[in-house]
């Protein structure tokens, strides 16, 4: 065991610190191409698609290099690159699994935020039971004509491709019968409608497909093979953002003890208070071991130990740390907890979170980590079966098929 | 960055598992219930000779000079096998001599504990069982021919088997350790039981006990850093034997899943028990990065040592509770027997639980560390 980070690891993060604090724009990004531009910029820096083989674009980078990046982002509020999903996820799947036409044609486009991807997983009945999707391609000759909805889209407004899995096969069991197919955005048979989640803000999209096209070439991988390729979509990118997400966390911890010294009980600071106290130990307790938790996550990257099905540990540990983390919080501050904005001219109490804007803000996101990409409950299956060797439950569809 | 076991590491934590699950059976936990002494001075001796005793003491004193790392890897072993006697108290009180005490203490005790030979252990609780070290309210008064100590120490572990014992007490001076033999005139030990059998406790009286001007472990009046700091070990100790012992639950509650049978099919396959088994190995992983990264901590002494030692403490009392705890629940009535294993390691975790200072205390130094 030796937890210091390595001398390169410290001198990377001493450029990369200073690449940030001379970059970052001063003022929030308001527009897409404004988007664009600071991606573009980040890009040329050598910090996106960091993990990505240096033949795609990318850097070769180690995953701690890429940790250190998104926490030295953390640190500063970095506005993130804008195509993540084509980053983190889509682009090293064309990478393992597409052709070299289809790498040629998408791969730096992704880098580069020429184009912008997103994902065309769940459908309104497809959730956690993904392999039940119903949107259908079916072969017309030189193409596929595409007919379904999905769900959940991120990114889908301004989205110009989408990975999209569909049944290409009814008459096999359901997992064996869906493809995986690289389908064009801006096209008359395909509409985004926004949908507002209980935030306010509208992250994700419905997507409807009506006689929508998709090219044979833009197939990936190989007919019925989509199940696969979506799993090991779901293995990539973990542990880049660890470091990142509990820096924000600290961030955040640090705003709340200023509020728990400005707030005052039985006359005296919050903080004073025992009970108070004793909430904000336990809570900074769980905080910490998150950080060693990613630290242990990027140890074992770095020795190309994959996590596996490990990572579905992490995904539910820092979820269901996020709700209970901002939980204990808004008990702390009380209605101040609740406010839209941070500042106001009749209360010189700053109530923000550090990060994104309010307490409330992240409070309502953290109900969302624990549903998005696989619910706990899913994560706890995958933990069960395939880390413990549990027996599989029953299930009617497994009886079926 | 390497958070995983050195191969020398890794060995050490293999021989360790092999050596207790031969020597250290539940059965023998069992058998030293009803032992007066209740250690197994045979398994003491082995321990010795295996180089356990003298891990982390100096070399130049008998020891091997290894860390916390090392010493964490033994302790979590222990605790999964629900390890009886005096080990950890002995280790600790033997690192508090070999830091703070005179070349005589050191050449006196160290050897003797690497070789087997001697215990000991350390009195941190006073009547009020205040973990603040500056709390000691057991009063030390100077005299012509060294010093006199009167008051009441409770809980603590192994006195009675122990050759030397770590006693603080209050001055003028303030707080100051003394180092007392059983032989002590005016000391009596009274054991008490605990729900953990395999754990001993002995409530030691104080009256009017003299002592040596040479017993003083370290300056006058000047013990509680050292105390703090001995707490803050002992506490990264209690808690990797905790998630040893949290690991044996964990493995019983799998293993006993996979065969149960009701309604037709082994319980492990309802979400219910399967998920509940998910929620402890988080637990037990959780638990697993805290108490390394403390043991690491405190043998690089990090800037952030003391807060892990305290988070480490702090989250694995909790870790240790629920998951020992769910063990039961998911092995239903015969988890509930006298005769099932399990309440060995249900109870170790228990017993240690409180001890070193409790989450509550821990957590109080966690928000001192963060906040003031």
């Amino acid at each position: 065991m030796d937890l210091n980070y390595a001398p390169e690891d410290l001198a990377f993060r001493e450029a990369t610190r200073q690449w940030f604090a001379t970059n970052t724009p001063s003022e929030d990004l308001k527009t897409l191409d404004e988007r664009k531009a600071w991606h573009r910029r980040m890009y040329e820096a050598g910090y996106v698609g960091m993990l990505w083989p240096k033949e795609y674009g990318g850097r070769d980078a180690t995953p701690m290099q890429s940790a250190i990046v998104s926490d030295e982002m953390a640190r500063v509020s970095a506005p993130p690159p804008i195509n993540g999903l084509g980053i983190g996820f889509i682009g090293p799947t064309i990478i393992v699994h597409g052709t070299d036409w289809q790498k040629q044609r998408y791969l730096k486009k992704i880098l580069t935020a020429e184009e912008i991807w997103c994902q065309l997983y769940s459908e309104p009945n497809a959730g956690s039971d993904l392999a039940s999707l119903k949107t259908k391609a079916e072969d017309a000759g030189d193409h596929f004509v595409v007919n379904g909805q999905k769900i959940w889209t991120s990114s889908g407004p301004i989205a110009d491709w989408g990975l999209l899995l569909c049944r290409t096969d009814t008459s096999v069991p359901k997992h064996r019968g869906i493809s995986c197919v690289l389908l064009n955005m801006r096209q008359p048979g395909v509409e985004v409608r926004p949908l507002k989640q209980l935030t306010g803000h509208s992250l994700f999209s419905e997507v409807f497909m009506t006689n929508a096209r998709a090219e044979k070439v833009d197939l990936l991988g190989r007919l019925g093979q989509g199940w696969e390729i979506a799993q090991t979509t779901l293995g990539y990118e973990r542990g880049a953002n660890s470091l990142g997400r509990v820096t924000r966390y600290n961030i955040a911890f640090n705003q709340l003890v200023k509020a728990a010294k400005a707030l005052r009980r039985d006359g005296k600071p919050l903080i004073e208070n025992a009970a108070v106290r004793a909430k904000m130990g336990r809570i900074y307790a769980e905080l910490e071991v998150q950080r060693y938790a990613a630290l242990r996550v990027l140890s074992s990257l770095q020795k190309s130990e994959g996590p596996g099905a490990a990572s579905s540990l992490t995904k539910y540990s820092y979820t269901e740390f996020e709700k209970r983390y901002y939980e204990t919080a808004l008990e702390i501050l009380g209605p101040s907890g609740q406010l839209l904005t941070s500042h106001h001219d009749w209360d010189d109490l700053d109530t923000s979170s550090g990060e994104d804007g309010t307490w409330a803000t992240s409070y309502l996101w953290s109900r969302a980590g624990t549903i998005y990409s696989g619910s706990s409950e899913i994560q706890k299956n995958v933990i069960g079966e395939r880390v413990l060797g549990l027996p599989k439950e029953i299930r009617a569809d497994r009886v079926k098929a | 960055m390497d958070f995983g076991f050195t191969s020398d590491q890794q060995l050490l934590k293999n021989s360790a598992r092999a050596f207790l699950d031969e020597h250290c059976k539940p059965a023998t936990v069992r058998a030293s219930w009803d032992d007066p002494r209740g250690d197994n001075d045979a398994m003491w001796k082995e321990m010795a000779q295996l180089g356990w005793l003298g891990l982390s003491l100096p070399e130049a004193h008998g020891g091997s000079g290894l860390g916390m790392v090392e010493t964490a890897v033994l302790l979590e072993e222990m605790g999964h096998a629900a390890c009886p006697g005096a080990y950890w108290p002995t280790i600790l009180a033997a690192t508090a001599i070999g830091e703070a005490g005179t070349d005589a203490q050191k050449k006196r005790w160290l050897p003797a504990i690497a070789t087997g030979e001697a215990r000991a252990t350390t009195a941190f609780l006073d009547g009020d069982l205040d973990w603040n070290p500056d709390a000691v309210t057991t009063r030390a008064r100077r005299t012509s021919k060294g010093w006199t100590l009167s008051g009441e120490k409770r809980f603590v572990p192994w006195a009675h088997v122990a050759n030397v014992m770590l006693v603080p007490a209050r001055g003028k001076e303030g707080v100051t350790l003394f180092a007392l033999e059983p032989s002590a005139r005016g000391l009596s030990l009274s054991p008490v039981a605990g729900m953990d059998l395999a754990t001993r406790w002995v409530h030691v009286k104080l009256d009017n006990v003299p002592l040596a001007a040479d017993a003083v472990v370290g300056n006058p009046g000047q013990a509680a850093p050292l105390l703090a700091a001995l707490l803050r070990r002992g506490a990264v100790g209690a808690a990797a034997e905790m998630l040893g012992a949290s690991r044996r639950c964990l493995e019983m509650a799998v293993g006993y899943a996979k065969v149960r049978e009701q309604f037709g099919q082994p319980i492990g396959s309802f979400q219910a028990i399967r998920h509940k088994c998910a929620e402890m190995l988080v637990e037990v992983e959780n638990s697993h990065s805290a108490t390394y990264y403390a043991a690491w901590a405190l043998d690089a002494q990090a800037d952030d040592h003391a807060l892990a030692a305290s988070v480490a403490k702090a989250y694995v009392s909790d870790a240790a509770r629920k998951v020992c705890g769910e063990s039961i629940q998911v092995h239903g009535g015969i988890g509930f027997t006298w005769e099932y294993d399990l309440h060995l390691y249900f109870k170790r975790a228990k017993a240690l639980e409180p001890m070193y200072g409790d989450a509550e205390y821990h957590r109080d130094l966690i928000v001192k560390h963060v906040a003031g």
